[in-house]
């Protein structure tokens, strides 16, 4: 039954085309999520493999922790670099010349603009170039001061508790320090471009699996239907079966061959580096390996994505209709993002627990969404696995039962 | 195997679809005649377990089919009057399907479907999607999903609607063989449909059971006698303002003439020189169903 139901599904043309559809935006993802750009010598830019492999090399020399010392020697060959006429100069290929110079420790650069900002929502470009050797010691101290500075302020009043702005300064004395410093491209690329790979499939399978309760009334094949032996009980589940199964099966050989490709392409190092030690996750109050970040990422992706599919099969079995259940998923990810824009701090603690953050894990990751449970400070990402995947679960029989008892 | 109705009922807010219907049907063919409207599909909508009904209840060798649920479904099958399949699918896979939630063995389900395909004589259609297949050909692969399961009751809803002449009795000859040893209520509003094959008549009105019983039966208790008369051309009309008609007939020589045959329904001759007739189940159907029974000036 379930096979046959998941040749329903496919032997439509929509089935396949929307298969075919996200294949091709999955290698155009790919194309995207691997470039990468290496400044040569010269101040020209490369990209491809070959880019990939200088890269890695400049990055290599620098590999080790992230210790006083490394960090003495980044701002000492940081100021070095910027005293030759090369990175004087008002010519924007010299300048291209000086910071080839730099790529093998321009995250280290971009780490310390964070680290010595003059306050914890600032960004500098330029403050590492201000830098001298002896600053080196306050780098990771800065990181907790800043926050402490920031959680005193009056801005910061209604957004956190005392508990929670706790929990933060508890989470940043925590972080294991010094950072590994490696070549992690490949990683950070993985997981800038994982919301939109998960999107895309979320969406696209949400598509697929929309008709499969309501194509039974479309075709008018539900008097067979409901008539059979099974009709009104596994033939149902067999249903909810098909839909889990596709929207599993295709949402994994999506974000493996994402995952494989990219890492191939850029390589798997850096893995076991705190998301820390990218600029893009100094902030984040998770104390998590990169790795582990990609596996929440793509972990969440799938649990939003089933609940999407399964409220998009909930709507098919209630009303009838694959239009509504097709855009069951399209408003959970979409609405958010239209009242994201407003500054309330009750806004923003449900928006925080909206199913559409389940997709873009990585990137909330970085929100200060913080949620106080009986005494216990967490974070969003816990309750949004446990909310989302709970209402997944609760969607089965609710689908089961709306569907089983159509007339 | 008995399937018993009792005073079955189904009301949609003012609307009585289905009133107070009762009976009960042993093996053989039952042919349910209605008008469109007379509340067929639903009587046996309500058969099918498709829909609830308001009051009554339908009993499967005497316990309550909605008690009997996936039980009674096993015995069932049907082929409803809008015949939905799945278009992308072959006949083949169609009917695998099919048989997979009617709980057949995946063995038995291919022997089932392959004597099935041919028995209904799409052997050369097997691979074709449905889709692809002609009008007559989906009501065969229709009734062919419903025998699929070796149903003891077998529900035909409107069957023939939309058959050529050629298809329809090719149809009718299907039913009848494939009426031994089970029940086959086959609703339809085409008289012919059921005249030669059905073991009892249901003639089904606004919802209630009119009359019933066998051909020969319902034939001998029309209470109304049957006439032919030859009229001029002109005076059509006022027959038809008068009697119910069951035929007019004008044929060549007649037409250069200008005479007509009328068949009409009355209790007295409508003419001195009128004839009267054997009746049949068309006049029967155009006596309880009239003008609405037939196309225009109520010929069947």
């Amino acid at each position: 039954m379930v096979r046959y139901e998941i040749k329903k599904v496919f032997s439509k043309k929509g089935g396949k085309t929307a298969i075919l559809a996200l294949l091709l935006l999955l290698a155009v993802t790919c194309f995207f999520a691997t470039d990468v750009v290496y400044v040569n010598e010269k101040g020209i830019e490369e990209t491809g493999y070959a880019a990939v492999s200088k890269l890695r090399h400049e990055i290599n020399e620098w590999e080790g922790y992230l210790d006083e010392d490394k960090l003495r020697q980044a701002i000492e060959e940081n100021i070095r670099i910027e005293q030759t006429p090369e990175a004087q100069s008002k010519d924007w290929h010299m300048n291209n010349i000086a910071y080839s110079w730099k790529q093998g420790f321009s995250r280290i650069r971009d780490l310390l603009n964070y680290s010595f900002a003059s306050g914890f929502r600032e960004y500098d470009y330029y403050r590492a170039d201000s830098l001298k050797p002896e600053d080196a010691p306050r780098f990771y101290e800065n990181r907790i001061r800043l926050l402490k500075e920031w959680l005193e302020k009056d801005e910061t009043k209604y957004m956190f508790s005392e508990a929670e702005k706790a929990y933060l300064i508890k989470q940043y004395e925590e972080l294991e320090t010094p950072f590994y410093y490696d070549y992690m491209e490949g990683f950070v690329n993985l997981l800038e471009y994982s919301p939109t790979i998960i999107m895309i499939t979320v969406l696209i399978i949400g598509y697929v699996v929309a008709g499969i309760f309501a194509n039974e009334f479309i075709y008018k094949a539900d008097p067979v239907f409901f008539s059979s032996y099974y009709g009104r009980n596994k033939a149902v589940a067999a249903k909810i079966k098909a839909g889990f199964n596709i929207y599993t099966i295709i949402y994994w050989i999506i974000l493996l061959l994402y995952s494989t490709i990219v890492l191939m392409y850029l390589g798997t190092d850096g893995w076991n580096s705190p998301i820390q030690a990218d600029m893009s996750g100094w902030k984040c109050f998770y104390n998590i390996k990169m790795w582990q970040a990609y596996l929440l990422t793509v972990s969440g992706g799938y649990v939003g994505g089933l609940f999407m599919c399964f409220l998009a099969m909930y709507v098919s079995a209630r009303t009838r209709s694959s239009v509504l259940a097709v855009m069951a998923p399209f408003v959970l990810i979409f609405i958010p993002s239209f009242i994201s824009n407003i500054d309330s701090p009750v806004i923003n603690k449900i928006l925080g627990l909206l199913p559409d953050r389940l997709l873009q894990v990585n990137e909330q990751l970085k929100y200060f969404d913080l949620y106080q449970l009986g005494g216990h400070v967490t974070g969003a990402v816990p309750i949004l696995f446990i909310v989302y995947g709970t209402a997944a679960l609760l969607l089965v029989p609710a689908m089961y039962i709306a569907y089983r008892k159509k007339q | 195997m008995e399937l018993k109705i009792v005073g079955l009922t189904k009301n949609y807010q003012d609307i009585v679809a289905v009133n107070d219907f009762s009976y009960t049907m042993t093996n053989g063919v039952y042919g349910l005649l209605g008008v469109n409207g007379a509340g067929k599909t639903t009587l046996m909508r309500m058969l099918c377990t498709l829909i609830q009904p308001t009051r009554g209840e339908v009993l499967w060798n005497g316990q309550n089919i909605s008690a009997l649920g996936g039980e009674y479904r096993k015995a069932l099958g049907y082929l409803p009057q809008d015949f939905g399949y799945y278009p992308d699918f072959t006949l083949w896979d169609y009917l695998m399907y099919i048989a997979s939630i009617k709980g057949l063995r995946n063995t038995v389900a291919k022997k089932r479907a392959q004597l099935l395909i041919e028995q209904v004589g799409l052997k050369e259609e097997r691979n074709k999607k449905m889709k692809k297949l002609s009008g007559g050909m989906k009501r065969r692969a229709g009734i062919a999903q419903a025998m699929l399961g070796d149903p003891k009751l077998l529900i035909l809803d409107e069957p023939t609607a939309g058959l050529d002449p050629n298809e329809r009795i090719r149809f009718r000859n299907l039913i009848s063989e494939l009426a031994q040893e089970r029940i086959v209520l086959l609703s339809t509003h085409i008289v012919s449909d059921v005249e030669y094959i059905a073991k009892e008549i249901l003639l089904m009105q606004k919802g209630k059971l009119a009359m019933s019983g066998t051909v020969n039966e319902i034939i001998e208790n029309l209470p109304i006698k049957v006439w032919s008369i030859e009229v001029p051309k002109k005076e059509i009309s006022s027959y038809f303002n008068l009697y119910k008609i069951a035929n007019v007939r004008t044929e060549s020589d007649m037409v250069s003439g200008g005479k007509a045959k009328l068949r009409i329904l009355s209790a007295k001759p409508p003419a001195e020189d009128a004839v009267l007739e054997t009746a049949v189940m068309e006049d029967v159907f155009l006596y309880y169903f009239g003008e609405t029974a037939g196309e225009q000036y109520g010929q069947i």
